[in-house]
């Protein structure tokens, strides 16, 4: 039973890390552009269905597929930034609605061209490791780690990079780092195409490991919402930690508790967060 | 004896803004407070209005604890404060702000029977209109008021602010910095509306920089520093007072 | 009061024309106009964005078809219930919101929370509810009619009447309550809640009145939709059927009182006038909210509308 439950939380690890990298990008996003993006699980897709696309249409090698993945993903953010988040810097608001309605044309776009149908990719890696009696496949090992590592280097670069401390100087003063020569438009639309990225990287790893569907948009950027609010947006590291809690949350959880009510654990912990610590657990540091 | 403060204090984090402040206002009287920059006047006033929780000590109104309670509610008990950076409707003129602002009245007049209005409103109106009206007039804002509150000057925002708060019919009013960024002849304005106020009886504090306005209007006078009350009394004896002096212009006049 | 009578030619439509298209279009219109009047009462005049309107719509529909055919109640006292249970869940939910003084962004994100738990109930309560399979809907509301008596609301007609009905009621009370002090106060919070609070409005009340009126009428709405359309399923609850009623407001006009039925027309209509298949129509939503919000923020009515003069 508890190889059982040990399986399990590895499971929520990793998923867990899948939901922390779009809770990064969320907690970037608002802490520079001041909206939080809930479009960003389209652009998850968009790298999942890209990577799918670019390997099992287009036969492309795996690691060429998700680098295209990532640019694919990067541009289309750019392009919403241009023409739709400029328009909505620091209006929570106003950038809620507007998300959501990229929601509805990204989603769409997506049924139209490939169909409700689930879709699965080939074996990326294939064969996996054993601990004893959990078994993990390769892959998802693979995934964890890549993922991991893209949030190492995110905090790395923004403590050690001019530009990485001049995106968190901007985050602490919009005023001084403009004064001091920050071209803070330029910034903010970086951030939105990185944090784009990061989702489209996510998605390009999601693709290699399970089966995609159109609505597996709303689903990551609820829960990345939900793990960067548990965290306290704002709190870089903090969304990885916060997503990999959801995740063991959830894969644990429903071991115990009926498996419909999965996704509510996510919501339950929301409003908890909101009403009691609205600074999140790990406090609203940047 | 209509409110007193006892030991009122207010801490944010480890700064404290309010320390141990006592003192009592009786009716009918203008009391003027008065103090530098940082001083805690205007922490003081959003205490007494609800819009702080106090950290310890006691607001007395009429012998009822109203410490900590939400600004609704005193409000309705009667203390009403203006904002020191005017607080407006934006889409609103001048007008629409004094009905809303005629909401505690309308709730005192008709009670419970204010629910009838909604389908009768000609029975809350005649009586609103002419208390808006007047409002205005004492305000000097009759001629403006049909301005978009977006539209109007520095000094009219202010005297807007004084009379929202007036259509409340405070039985405490409490000014913050009413003579703020007023030029002279809106200071007279201000002056002239202090002075009917007077005459109606409404209780006044006052809290400004400009110790001369003050000095002219208020009955008492209370010096603070760095949260402290450091003086109390005739606002002549409190202005000669070395303590203050040194306060306020440094050691050197005292 | 005389926008609203422009709306009251309407009735003698059916008379000019029987194409089925058009007063299904209308029906519609007419039906989700009465939730896009409630969502306008709370965010276009209280200022709140709330998305647990859909959960209102749903639970609304749920629980009159379950008093009907449990409790053996005609529609109309089948509502009441439904109406106490929403109204109860409203009080619950607001209360929790405006206790802790949720802003803006955190309230919508909570209600949204709250709304897509109430789904979740209703699509695994399968006992109650029949889960994804929905509930099939035969019985039809009765109204009693002078020299017909107790008639039977069935086909496009009556329906047509019904809604037209239910509707220009529920905007003569929405315009009673905007015009009153209630209004006035709504307005204030909307426009400045702390200084509304030292002029004495009790803000929490006033939230919990508007959170509330909103996702009663809501309810009201669902149930004539559930009726309508034969079918209730758990979608009703979803998000995008909250979406499609912030829609419909955004874009015929915040705060009037023809916007929301405007924009209900508009967005009824719109898959009518062009053959679209359901991703294009659902892109389509997407893009008109999108335009709204960017380019109308007063939406249409109030972008022909010059701001009146109050006296």
């Amino acid at each position: 039973m508890s190889q059982v439950i040990a399986g399990q939380f590895l499971n929520g690890i990793i998923v867990g890390t899948l939901y922390g990298i779009i809770a990064l990008g969320v907690t970037m996003t608002f802490g520079i552009t001041g909206i939080v993006n809930f479009a960003l699980g389209q652009f998850m897709m968009i790298g999942a269905y890209a990577v799918w696309h670019l390997t099992d249409v287009a036969r492309l090698p795996f690691p060429v597929a998700a680098g295209l993945a990532i640019i694919i993903a990067a541009l289309a953010g750019f392009l919403a930034d241009q023409t739709l988040f400029r328009f909505t810097r620091n209006n929570l608001v106003n950038g809620l609605l507007v998300s959501i309605g990229l929601i509805s044309v990204i989603e769409s776009a997506a049924i139209y061209f490939y169909t409700a149908t689930p879709k699965n990719m080939d074996f990326v890696l294939s064969g996996s490791w054993s601990v004893g009696e959990i078994t993990l496949s390769r892959m998802k090992v693979l995934s964890f780690g890549l993922l991991v590592a893209v949030v190492a280097l995110t905090w790395a670069g923004l403590a050690r990079t001019w530009l990485g401390r001049a995106t968190r100087a901007y985050a602490q003063n919009p005023e001084a780092a403009m004064l001091m020569g920050v071209r803070t438009s330029a910034l903010q639309t970086g951030v939105v195409v990185y944090s784009c990225a990061l989702a489209g990287f996510g998605g390009a790893l999601y693709a290699s490991l399970y089966s995609l569907e159109p609505s597996m948009g709303a689903l990551f950027i609820l829960k990345g919402v939900e793990a960067a609010i548990l965290a306290g947006v704002g709190n870089l590291p903090g969304a990885l930690v916060g997503g990999i809690i959801l995740g063991v949350t959830e894969s644990v959880g429903s071991l115990f508790l009926p498996v419909a009510f999965r996704d509510a654990y996510g919501l339950v912990f929301l409003v908890a967060i909101l009403l009691f610590r609205p600074a999140g657990l790990f406090g609203g540091q940047k | 004896m209509l409110l007193e403060v006892d030991n009122l204090t207010k801490r944010f984090g480890g700064l404290i803004a309010v320390s141990s402040v006592s003192f009592r206002i009786e009716p009918g009287e203008i009391i003027g407070i008065f103090g530098p920059n940082g001083s805690g006047k205007t922490t003081l006033l959003n205490l007494l209005a609800g819009l702080l929780p106090p950290t310890s000590g006691r607001v007395l109104w009429r012998d009822r604890d109203i410490s900590g309670a939400k600004p609704e509610t005193i409000a309705a008990a009667g203390i009403i404060k203006t904002f020191q950076n005017p607080q407006l409707f934006a889409e609103l003129t001048v007008r629409e702000h004094v009905t809303i602002a005629s909401h505690l009245a309308l709730k005192r007049i008709l009670g419970p029977r204010r629910i009838q209005t909604l389908l009768q409103p000609k029975l809350a109106k005649t009586e609103l209109t002419d208390r808006v009206s007047r409002t205005l007039r004492l305000c000097r804002l009759d001629d403006v008021g049909d301005k978009l509150a977006a539209e109007l000057s520095y000094g009219e925002e202010k005297m807007l602010g004084v009379a929202m708060a007036l259509m409340c019919e405070p039985k405490l009013l409490l000014l913050d910095e009413p003579a703020s960024g007023l030029g002279q002849e809106e200071i007279s304005n201000l002056g002239h509306v202090l002075r009917d106020l007077r005459t109606q009886g409404t209780t006044l504090c006052i809290i400004d920089h400009k110790v001369a306005f003050l000095a002219e209007f208020a009955d008492r006078a209370i010096a603070l520093q760095q949260g402290r009350k450091i003086a109390e009394g005739p606002p002549q004896d409190v202005l000669a007072d070395p303590v203050v002096v040194t306060a306020y212009l440094g050691r050197r006049h005292a | 009061m005389t926008s609203i009578g422009l709306l009251v030619p309407l009735y003698l439509l059916p008379a000019v024309t029987h194409n089925e298209v058009v007063l299904t279009i209308l029906i519609f219109t007419f039906i989700l106009g009465i939730m896009a009047t409630g969502f306008n009462i709370v965010f276009g005049h209280a200022g709140q964005l709330t998305m647990f309107h859909a959960a209102a719509f749903g639970i609304g529909s749920y629980a009159t078809y379950l008093a009907m055919v449990g409790l053996k109640l005609p529609f109309w006292l089948a509502l009441l219930p439904a109406v106490a249970v929403v109204t109860a869940l409203s009080l619950l939910v607001g209360w929790i919101c405006f206790q802790f003084r949720l802003k803006e962004f955190y309230f919508a994100v909570v209600t949204l929370a709250f709304a897509e738990l109430a789904r979740l109930v209703v699509l695994n309560w399968t006992s109650l509810t029949n889960g994804t399979l929905g509930l099939l809907v035969l019985e039809k509301p009765t109204v009693w009619l002078p020299g017909a008596g107790v008639t039977r609301i069935d086909g496009t007609f009556a329906w047509y009447w019904l809604t037209l009905t239910a509707l220009l009621l529920v905007a003569c009370a929405s315009a009673i309550l905007v015009r009153s002090w209630i209004g006035r106060n709504l307005s204030a919070i909307r426009l400045n809640e702390d200084l509304a609070q030292t002029l004495g409005i009790n803000i929490f009340r006033y939230k919990l009145l508007a959170f509330t009126v909103s996702n009663v009428l809501a309810a009201f709405a669902g149930a004539l939709f559930g009726f309508y359309t034969n079918y209730i399923e758990p979608a009703y609850l979803s998000v995008t059927q909250s979406l499609d009623a912030i829609a419909m407001v955004l874009l015929g006009g915040i705060g009037s009182i023809l916007g929301p039925i405007v924009g209900a027309f508009l967005l009824t209509a719109l898959p009518h006038a062009i053959d679209l298949t359901a991703e294009v129509r659902a892109a389509t939503y997407g893009a008109i909210l999108i335009l709204a919000i960017l380019v109308m923020p007063r939406g249409i009515v109030g972008f022909f509308r010059r701001r009146p003069r109050a006296s």
